[in-house]
Formats: structure tokens, C-alpha cells, sequence
């Protein structure tokens, strides 16, 4: 009785699950379904299907520009991010440092920040600095490249914060027994045995900056937007299968990097 | 551990620590703390229209807000609909959660993967998702009309109720993740105690499960919250240009009104709301678990 009654909790509960899971992968279920459609208007049932929006958004100047300079920005903030990121986590795990935790919190900070709110303030700042300096900033790419290694850096402090803590300092002692300057230890131990953390940071920071909509918004400037900015303007204007197949591409993209990162580091124990 | 070492050694290794810390923290320090000030110092200003910004130190901007009927509904109306979504993320989210955290199952990397995928898609995608489903014509009215449920397609596109299923689905991985990661960390024997010593599932959760997450409830509750209070692409998208959230409006004052300082108001006042209740939370949590 109890035991009859325990599993049928059970089914409530995964059923339950598997509920919220579908619900959370409709959306992209229904945009991958769009894609295909053969006539424009996207109402169901669909007439037929057809291949042809994918070439239809691969000749889309919006998409194809979006996609270049949000894979530009992302590769270099991702990069400046762990630059700057990696060294922090080290001195923040490893040494004692006046107000260490406050840093680290300090750090943190650009994650709990409303994107919002980020992206106004971070464009008044642009425009501070541009009558400052004269340089233009504001549109430019490398000032969304700044912005965007400011959202990256959390999460390179917190994920290679998280793999430093378990990390074995014996091995880098032994290393340095063994004759290892500094620099040696830290290219040929520490790095290699913090690998996962740094996969993970570096997946989390490009895709940080990849999708990022509310701050980019106000940093882009005329013919120079973001790739999920393109897709946000074609949609204020019209939903089509043609934008849905931009979409998809990008839902296999990001699919595929993560399939790949999986391999280094399993993502259900980054996350 | 660093008591043990040698004094001259700790205190040049301090000096190293700040020499990697520091790049880092200068530029977290410019890049959100002087844009914050400039953006304070801004809500200060007048706006004189024809004449743009006016250097002033005035708080006209924040009484505007407060005073003005429209601008209040729009605070309320966020309110509301964060409060809503982030109750529903958390009904919906803590199951799921739980399987994720508890299975044994080979397809548990899978299933984790299928929840952090749409979070990197990116909220105008899953907008677009929703849209291709809401329309007249759309995958759930066609599907209704067909079972014979409905005779005349019902109105969800550009509604509050399209803005809350499009913002639970938003958040709700970032509350599942939150909370797996927290009941992964309570150890399966405290629940099979509960059981052996009598308490039924319901029980169980609510005497052992639920206060044992409530660190990472609260936690996820927060950040759920936050991105609901913030949201931009699903209610532009999924609401329309007549359902404003405070998202949309403080777009809207700096790119089209133009109208920086109280478009700068409106984002500190944003800003305070998400800062205050974070305090207020991670103060309750420290109160019951020092």
C-alpha cells in the first residue's frame, strides 16, 4: 500500500518534471518547427516544407553582420575576461589578501547588476568618455568589447574560484622540488589540473556576451548591432520563417559548443 | 594554513596577489562603479525639451515618478508580474530540481544540458518561439480550434498572460539550476530518516527538504525576481508597445524620448528595488543559518 503509493508519488513527480522540462523547450521547439515552413505566414498547419528561409537568413545582410560582430566581441572579451579573471581567482584562493571575500563579492558584482541598468549607466559612461577623450567609443566595437569583458568577468572568478578550491596544492610543491621556477609550475601543473574550470568559464563568457540583449541595446550603433539585436528588430517587425531560421542556426551553434565542452568537463557538474 | 608561513614570504606574496588581483578589480571599479555615479549624477539634471540635458541637482525626476499615475502602474504592473512569474518559476522549477539532482540516470547530463541550452539561446529566440505559438493562426489556437475546444481563437498575443509565460520560461532554468546544485548538497540519508521514522512525502518535504534548500530558494527566488523586474525582450515582443514594464520604459526615455535624467531616475529606482530586496534577503538568511 505504502509502497504503491510511494511510486505513484514518484510518477507525479517525475511527470512533474518532464512537464516544466517540455515547457522550458517549447519555445525552441516551436521557432525549429517555423523554420521549415514552406508558405511565409507562420499559422498552423503548415502548407508544406521547405529549406529555403535557411538560405533566406544566410543571405540576410542584419543576421550575417549580427553574427560576425557578436562572434568578434564575444572571442575577445572571453579572452580578456580570463586574462583578467584567472589571475584574480588565483589570488583570491590562494592568498590571504586584505578584504579577500569583499573582492571576491566585489567581483561578482556585474552578475546580480540589472542588465538594464548596466546598459544605461554603461552608456552615459560612454558618452562621458567620448567628450573626455574624443575618441568615439560609443557604437564602436571595442567599446562592447569593455562592456561585454565587464559581464564576463563574474564568471570566470566563479567558476575558476570553484575548481582552485578542490585543486591538490601538493602536485605544484613537488613540481617546485623537482626544480620548477614559478612560471613553470603555473604553465605546466596549474593550468592543465584547473582545465575544467577554464572550459567552463570560457563557454559561460562567450555565451555571456554572445546572447547578451538588455546591455548591448544601448551601446550599438547604426550598422554595427549584435546578432540577437538584428533578431530582436526583425521581430518587433514581423515574425517569419526566414528570422526562425536564423534562430535555429544559432540554437545548433550553441548546441554544438556545448556538446563540445561537454566532452572536457560534464556541464551537470559546472552548472 | 598561512599562519604557519614565514613572515617575509606571506608578505611578498601579498604583494603578488595584489599585483593578480588588481587588473581585475580596477576594471569591475570603472567600468560599473563610475558609470553608476555618472548615472546617478544624470537623474539629478533637468530636462528642458528643445534644449536636451540641463545641468541642475534637483530630484524633480524622482518626484515625477512617484507622483505620476501612468509611470506608477508601470512599477506595479512589473511588480505583479516578477511576483507571479517567480512564484510559478519555483512551483514548476522545484521538481524538476529534485529528479535532476536525485536521478541516476545516464540521460541526467542530457537532461541538464536541455535546460542550460535555451538559457544560451537567448530571450528574443524563445520570444520568437512563443510568438510563432500565440498568434490567431498560431500552433495553439490551431490546435484548440481543431480539437473543437474553442470556436473563435482566443486573444493571447499582446496580453499580460503571453508576458508571464514568456518570462517563467526565461527564468525558469535559472531557478532549476539554482536549486538542483542546492539538494545535491543535502545528503540522501537525512531524507530516508524522515521516512523511516514515519513521515510521508508530503511530510518529508516540508519538514526536511524544504528547510534544508531554503538557502538556495531564496537564492534562485532572488535571481528569478531580478531578471522578472528586468525583463526587456519578452515584454516588448510577447506584450507589445502598450503593455510597458520598467524595462521597456527606461529604453524608451533614452532611446526615443531622449529624456536621460529621468530615464536615469527610472533606472536607480529600478536599481534600488533589486539592491534593497537582496539585502533584505541575504539578511533573512544569515539571521536563521549563522
Amino acid at each position: 500500500m505504502t509502497a504503491a503509493r510511494l511510486s505513484l508519488g514518484r510518477i507525479a513527480l517525475n511527470g512533474a518534471a518532464m512537464l516544466s522540462l517540455g515547457f522550458i523547450l517549447l519555445p525552441l521547439i516551436f521557432v525549429t518547427w517555423l523554420a521549415f515552413f514552406r508558405q511565409e505566414i507562420p499559422s498552423f498547419p503548415p502548407e508544406g516544407y521547405s529549406l529555403r528561409w535557411f538560405s533566406a537568413a544566410a543571405g540576410n545582410k542584419a543576421f550575417v553582420d549580427g553574427f560576425l560582430l557578436s562572434l568578434q566581441v564575444g572571442v575577445l572579451s572571453t579572452l580578456i575576461g580570463l586574462m583578467l579573471g584567472v589571475p584574480a581567482s588565483l589570488a583570491l584562493v590562494r592568498h590571504r589578501i586584505v578584504l579577500g571575500p569583499a573582492l571576491n563579492t566585489f567581483l561578482l558584482l556585474p552578475l546580480v547588476m540589472p542588465g538594464i541598468v548596466l546598459g544605461t549607466a554603461t552608456y552615459v559612461f560612454q558618452i562621458e568618455t567620448e567628450i573626455a577623450t574624443g575618441l568615439p567609443v560609443l557604437g564602436s566595437a571595442g567599446g562592447l568589447v569593455a562592456a561585454h569583458t565587464l559581464i564576463v568577468i563574474p564568471w570566470v572568478v566563479k567558476l575558476v574560484t570553484a575548481s582552485l578550491v578542490g585543486f591538490d596544492r601538493t602536485i605544484e610543491e613537488a613540481a617546485q622540488n623537482l626544480g620548477a621556477n614559478p612560471w613553470t609550475t603555473f604553465w605546466r601543473i596549474t593550468l592543465p589540473s584547473i582545465r575544467p574550470g577554464l572550459v567552463a568559464a570560457g563557454l559561460f563568457s562567450f555565451v555571456t556576451s554572445f546572447g547578451n540583449l538588455e546591455m548591448s541595446l544601448f551601446l550599438v550603433g547604426p550598422g554595427r548591432i549584435t546578432l540577437p539585436i538584428a533578431i530582436l528588430q526583425y521581430l518587433e517587425w514581423k515574425i517569419d520563417p526566414a528570422v526562425a531560421a536564423a534562430s535555429v542556426i544559432q540554437i545548433v551553434l550553441i548546441g554544438a559548443a556545448m556538446i563540445v565542452t561537454d566532452r572536457y568537463v560534464k556541464l551537470s557538474r559546472v552548472v | 594554513m598561512s599562519m604557519t608561513a614565514p613572515e617575509p614570504v606571506a608578505g611578498a606574496r601579498t604583494s603578488l596577489a595584489g599585483m593578480l588581483v588588481l587588473p581585475a578589480t580596477i576594471l569591475v571599479a570603472i567600468g560599473l562603479i563610475g558609470p553608476v555615479a555618472i548615472l546617478f549624477r544624470y537623474s539629478l539634471n533637468q530636462f528642458v525639451p528643445g534644449q536636451f540635458m540641463v545641468d541642475g541637482l534637483t530630484l524633480e525626476n524622482y518626484v515625477k515618478f512617484f507622483t505620476d499615475a501612468y509611470y506608477l502602474n508601470v512599477l506595479l504592473r512589473t511588480v505583479r508580474v516578477a511576483v507571479i512569474c517567480t512564484l510559478a518559476c519555483l512551483i514548476m522549477g522545484f521538481p524538476l530540481a529534485y529528479v535532476l539532482a536525485r536521478t541516476q540516470s545516464r540521460f541526467k547530463n542530457l537532461m541538464v544540458m536541455l535546460v542550460v541550452l535555451p538559457l544560451f539561446v537567448g530571450n528574443a529566440v524563445r520570444a520568437a518561439g512563443w510568438m510563432t505559438a500565440f498568434g490567431n493562426k498560431g500552433a495553439f489556437n490551431a490546435s484548440l480550434l481543431g480539437l473543437g475546444l474553442i470556436d473563435q481563437p482566443i486573444e493571447i498575443m499582446f496580453t499580460e498572460n503571453a508576458v508571464l509565460i514568456g518570462i517563467v520560461a526565461v527564468n525558469l532554468p535559472f531557478m532549476v539550476l539554482t536549486l538542483q546544485s542546492v539538494i545535491e548538497g543535502i545528503d540522501r540519508n537525512v531524507e530516508e530518516a524522515a521516512f523511516s521514522l514515519g513521515a510521508g512525502p508530503v511530510a518529508m518535504f516540508r519538514r526536511v527538504l524544504w528547510p534544508l534548500a531554503l538557502p538556495g530558494i531564496l537564492a534562485g527566488t532572488i535571481l528569478t525576481f531580478i531578471l522578472a523586474m528586468n525583463a526587456y525582450a519578452t515584454p516588448v515582443l510577447l506584450g507589445g508597445p502598450k503593455f510597458q514594464m520598467m524595462g521597456p520604459l527606461v529604453y524608451g526615455q533614452f532611446a526615443q524620448q531622449n529624456n536621460w535624467p529621468f530615464g536615469g531616475a527610472i533606472s536607480f529606482i529600478l536599481m534600488t528595488a533589486t539592491l534593497l530586496l537582496t539585502l533584505a534577503a541575504n539578511l533573512i538568511v544569515q539571521r536563521r543559518y549563522r
